[in-house]
Order: structure tokens, then C-alpha cells, then sequence
């Protein structure tokens, strides 16, 4: 029981720091002239991520079903952000309209792609997700008359801020520029992320939710009660991608454009996968623990950590396997064998009601 | 709704609201007529018969691999029909899926369980009433459920993987009953009890059935079954091989040397 109170207690008071971070006068400045590299216009990065990998966590941790295509999705919002956003094409809706258009595209795509598949179970379903992604990132180069390919299509303009959040924004000391100021998009992202975490902590608790644990725990024993199998993957599948296009959409917004197609390869799709059985398979706040340390290692450690040893002269020829960017992958991939030996559920697992009555 | 079948309204007395088509002898309320069904390329049923009638408890004996709980898993929905034809409360269950046929009232406790471990007692139960959307019922039928079986309720936050074997079947019993089912599918629910326990949850059965609920059992414990049912039918490897009221079959010797180890 009281370990469950200090948890909470935990999480209330890491919020509490991710909210005020910013609003600390040169607190920022301070960690980034100590570290020698701007970090602050990393965090909404990572935000953007937590809102990626509590998408996937939905298919994954919630219903059990093996997905390696999410950043297709991620992607696809992406880019039908840039579509109807940029000058090339006619539209250049706002950012909310343009949001939840991108959600919808995305959500569609991946009820698209589910319906054939929902027969498939275990590796084969897993083997359609791996060759959609695949499909996709191919998709998205080639096609250049409509996605720019490695063009990109950009400028992607910021959100307007409306007139009566400007006031309280500048009362916080917050300057009105997208591009000076790292906090308007730290706060965006951040808000959208605690949108998402909170939508999905009540669809855990729902009907719903309970029904995907089921249906993970025992697809016989769900049918017999009465559960619609093929109905409620389609809508896990459906829901992930749409959140996952969600993400996009405001990662487009953030860099501006749209980025290389090849960012929302297979790697990513993996790297996120990561973060989840990193953190706790279905535990939403292991889920984003998972990402900070992820992106956190590729956003904040390993950059820091590669301009302090330029500064130091220790590594003067600009070497790759002295540069702890470059191990990325080779770190994630230890952390994962280790995970699997030493705590096979994750950094915070999943739990759920007592099990002996020692209220453990 | 009127219809000619009307007069025949004496013929059995059930509590509750039941069907106009249901009330005459010659419609049971789980017709089973020559089914065949089977997995993959193995044909496991070679054209079954059998009935319940309403308010009745029927029980199917048999050896290891005779298809008992192919039989169970076909009238539920869960392995696809084959051939012949199984009707529910006047309707053909042929192309309906299991999720639809529970709406239609029958409920199955199936074979070793299944509970779900990783989630609470409770939370199994609330699985069960999943097709119920009154929640006032639902905690009706959760309150019943624990006058039935006590020690889930001491039990409801505890998971159910953490359920001794006993406290599983019983949670399994009581999940099935959260859609109040006309009938209730069980599959061997002595499996691997110790015989107080199987005595206790014999009991409930006995007493679901007073109360009108119609039983399907399933058992290897042939003895305890015949006990408790009306009617009995001997399965051998996919066919149904001797029919008879509970009695007789008890007294049969043939059965009881095959059967009851005497």
C-alpha cells in the first residue's frame, strides 16, 4: 500500500519539476553553458516520443499483439501535416484543424491495414506491421510529386498563439517567438502529452481497457464472455495509429518540415519498442520513464557528452567510435539483453491488484 | 406476441419470463442433431445427438478423447460447426460466432479454467457481465455471485492467477453466471480438486439448477455427475453410445465397470 503512495507521490513531484523546469530563471541556461549544448530544444522531442510510445503501448501492452510499424504512422501524420500546411499545396489549414486531420489520416491507415490482418496472430501479424512500416518509408521517398521525398516539404509554420493566452504566456516571462524561445513548444508538447497519458489512464480503467488485458490474458476464455476479438483489435490498432499520427503531426510542427522519410524507418519503430519493454510493458509512466532514458541518452547525455570531450581534447580527429552518439544502439541493445536477465518486466512493471492480501 | 403454441402453457413450470416457443416439451431449449465438427483434418465428432431440456442438468461421460469438450467448445461457438445443426432457444446456432451466441444466453465455464490471471476477481467477474450493459444489475449479479461462492469476496482484489485451483473453478463458475444464462455450459469442473471442493461447487450446481438455471456438465468424474444430473449420455470416441436417465446409467453395470471403477 505505501509503497503504491510514494509512487504516486514520485510521479506527482517529477511533473511538478517537468512543469517549473522551464520557468526557472536561467536554470536552463545554466545546465546548457555547464553541458556546452542547448538541451531545452531537445525536451520537446522527447515529449513528442512519450506521446509516440504510449500509442504503441496500447497495441503492445494492453492487447499483447507484436507491432514493429508504428513510425509509419507516425510518419503518415507527419506528413499529411505537411501537406496541408505548406505553400506548394492549397490548403495551409491552422494547427488544430490540421492536427486532428492527421490524427484521423493515420487512424484510418490503420484500420486500413488491420482489417486483412486480424486474422493473423503472433509472428505473422508482427511480419505484416514490419513490411507496412517498410512500405511506407518507400512509399513516402518515392512518391516526390506528393511528399517533396528526401525534400521534405516545408516551411511547416507555426501554431498561432491566441490572443488570450498572450498575456498569461508573458506574464511567465515567455517571448512570442516559435523560434527563440524552446518553452512555447516545451509547453505544447508537454500539454498534449499529459492529454494522452490522461486519456488512456481512464481507457484503462473502462470497459474497454479491461476487455484488451482480457483478450491478452486469454483469447478463448474472451470470446466465451462474450468479447468481440477482431473488433477490438481493430480498435487498439486504430487508436495507436491515430495517436501516433497525432505525434507526427506536432513533430512536423516542431521541426518545421517534415523531415527525411527515412526518419520514420524501422529503426524508429524498434527504438520505441525499446523504451517499452525498457520502462514496463503497459505501464503508462514506466512507458515514458523508458523514453527519457532512451531519447534522453540520444538527446541530452550523448551529445553533452560528446561536445565535453571535444572540448577537452580527447577526442581531436573528430573519431566516430570515440563519440558516444555513435554507440547508441550498441548501449540500447546491452540495456535490453541485461533487462531481459535481470528484470524481465521492465524498469516499473505493470501491477494490478494485491496478490497474497499483504497488500505488497 | 400470439401464437398458436400458446395452449400448451401448463406443460412445465419456469420462474422468470421465458420464450413462448419454449414452452412445449417438443422444443428443448439446446437441440444437438447429428453434428460433426473437428480440427484441422481430424474429425474428432462423428454426428452427435443429444438435448437439454429446460431446467433440466443433462451430463456427457466419457473417456479421455471421446470429444466431450469438443462438444462443449461446438455448442458455444468456439469450434466451427461442421455438419448437422445445433439450434439455441429455437434458433440455429450454423455461422453465428461465439461472441454473439453468449448474448443468446448461454454461458460456458470452460475446460481448465481460464481465468485471467493478471486481472482481479472483480475484474473477472465484470468480464463476464462484458455483454451486460446495466450496471446496477451487474452489481447485483457480483453480490450473488459472492452469496454463492463467500471466499471470492474475501478474494475480489487479489488476482486471479494468485486463486488456489478450487477458488479458480469456483470464479470460473461464477463469471459464467454474471449474463444469467439459460444454460450454462460447464466443462469438468473437478479437474484436479480436492473432493471437498468438488463436493462444495457440486452443491452450487445443484442449487443454480433449482433456481431454473439448465446445466450441460461435462466430467470425467462420472459418478459425482450422474449424481447430480437428470439425464446422462455415454461418448465414445466421437459418438454417442448409450443414452439413459442419470439413474439407470448409475445402475447400469455395463457403466459401472466401464466408468464408476466398480
Amino acid at each position: 500500500m505505501s509503497s503504491g503512495v510514494l509512487r504516486k507521490l514520485a510521479g506527482l513531484l517529477v511533473l511538478a519539476l517537468v512543469i517549473t523546469y522551464p520557468l526557472i530563471p536561467g536554470l536552463n541556461d545554466k545546465i546548457e553553458s555547464m553541458l556546452g549544448k542547448k538541451i531545452g530544444d531537445s525536451f520537446p522531442t522527447i515529449f513528442i516520443y512519450g506521446i509516440l510510445a504510449l500509442a504503441l503501448n496500447v497495441v503492445v501492452g494492453y492487447t499483447g499483439l507484436l507491432h514493429l510499424g508504428i513510425a509509419a504512422f507516425f510518419g503518415i501524420g507527419a506528413f499529411t501535416t505537411g501537406i496541408l500546411t505548406v505553400g506548394q499545396y492549397p490548403f495551409q489549414f491552422g494547427f488544430l484543424p490540421v492536427l486532428v486531420v492527421s490524427t484521423m489520416a493515420a487512424a484510418l491507415l490503420g484500420g486500413i491495414l488491420c482489417v486483412p490482418t486480424l486474422r493473423l496472430r503472433g509472428d505473422y501479424l508482427a511480419l505484416v506491421t514490419l513490411g507496412f512500416g517498410l512500405i511506407t518509408v518507400t512509399a513516402l521517398r518515392n512518391l516526390q510529386e506528393i511528399t517533396g521525398g528526401m525534400q521534405t516539404l516545408n516551411p511547416i509554420p507555426p501554431p498561432k498563439i491566441p490572443e488570450i493566452l498572450r498575456c498569461p504566456l508573458e506574464s511567465l516571462g515567455l517571448t512570442m517567438s516559435w523560434t527563440e524561445d524552446y518553452r512555447l513548444f516545451y509547453y505544447l508538447t508537454l500539454g498534449y502529452l499529459l492529454l494522452v497519458f490522461v486519456f488512456l489512464r481512464n481507457l484503462e480503467h473502462s470497459r474497454l481497457g479491461r476487455a484488451w488485458v482480457a483478450l491478452r490474458e486469454d483469447e478463448l476464455a474472451a470470446t466465451c464472455m462474450g468479447l468481440n476479438a477482431a473488433r477490438l483489435k481493430l480498435l487498439a490498432f486504430t487508436l495507436a495509429a491515430g495517436l501516433a499520427g497525432m505525434a507526427g503531426s506536432l513533430y512536423a510542427t516542431k521541426m518545421t518540415n517534415t523531415t527525411e522519410p527515412t526518419r520514420f524507418d524501422f529503426q524508429l519503430s524498434c527504438t520505441i519498442l525499446s523504451c517499452l519493454i525498457l520502462g514496463g510493458l503497459g505501464n503508462r509512466t514506466g512507458v515514458l520513464l523508458g523514453v527519457f532514458l532512451v531519447a534522453g541518452y540520444d538527446f541530452l547525455f550523448a551529445p553533452a557528452a560528446d561536445a565535453w570531450l571535444q572540448r577537452n581534447d580527447m577526442n581531436p580527429n573528430d573519431k566516430g567510435y570515440l563519440k558516444f552518439s555513435m554507440w547508441n544502439l550498441m548501449i540500447f541493445g546491452l540495456a535490453l539483453v541485461l533487462m531481459m536477465r535481470f528484470r524481465s518486466s521492465g524498469l516499473l512493471p505493470k501491477r494490478r491488484g494485491t496478490t497474497t492480501g499483504k497488500g505488497a | 406476441m400470439s401464437d398458436p403454441l400458446h395452449k400448451d402453457q401448463d406443460l412445465r413450470a419456469d420462474d422468470g419470463p421465458i420464450e413462448e416457443s419454449q414452452k412445449t416439451s417438443e422444443t428443448p431449449l439446446l437441440n444437438v442433431s447429428e453434428l460433426r465438427s473437428g480440427y484441422g483434418p481430424i474429425e474428432v465428432l462423428k454426428g452427435i445427438s443429444l438435448h437439454v431440456n429446460a431446467g433440466e442438468i443433462v451430463t456427457v461421460i466419457g473417456a479421455n478423447g471421446a470429444g466431450k469438450t469438443t462438444t462443449l467448445m461446438t455448442v458455444s461457438g468456439c469450434v466451427k460447426i461442421r455438419g448437422g445443426d445445433i439450434t439455441f432457444d429455437g434458433r440455429s446456432l450454423t455461422g453465428i460466432p461465439a461472441h454473439e451466441i453468449v448474448k443468446l444466453g448461454m454461458a460456458q465455464s470452460p475446460e481448465g479454467r481460464k481465468i485471467f490471471p493478471r486481472l482481479t476477481v472483480l475484474e473477472n467477474l465484470q468480464m463476464g457481465a462484458f455483454t451486460v450493459r446495466d450496471q446496477v444489475r451487474v452489481r447485483e449479479d457480483i453480490e450473488k455471485a459472492y452469496h454463492y461462492f463467500p471466499i471470492l469476496k474475501d478474494r475480489q482484489k487479489q488476482l486471479g492467477g494468485t486463486l488456489s485451483g478450487g477458488e479458480q473453478q469456483m470464479l470460473a463458475i461464477a463469471r459464467a453466471l454474471m449474463i444469467r444464462p439459460k444454460l450454462l455450459l460447464l466443462d469438468e469442473p473437478s479437474l484436479g480438486l480436492a473432493p471437498m471442493i468438488v463436493l462444495k461447487i457440486f452443491e452450487v450446481i445443484r442449487e443454480l439448477n433449482r433456481e431454473g438455471m439448465s446445466v450441460l456438465l461435462v466430467e470425467q468424474n462420472a459418478r459425482l455427475a450422474l449424481k447430480i444430473a437428470n439425464r446422462g449420455y455415454v461418448m465414445e470416441t466421437g459418438s454417442i453410445t448409450a443414452t439413459a436417465p442419470a439413474q439407470e446409467l448409475l445402475n447400469d453395470p455395463r457403466i459401472q465397470a466401464a466408468y464408476l471403477g466398480e
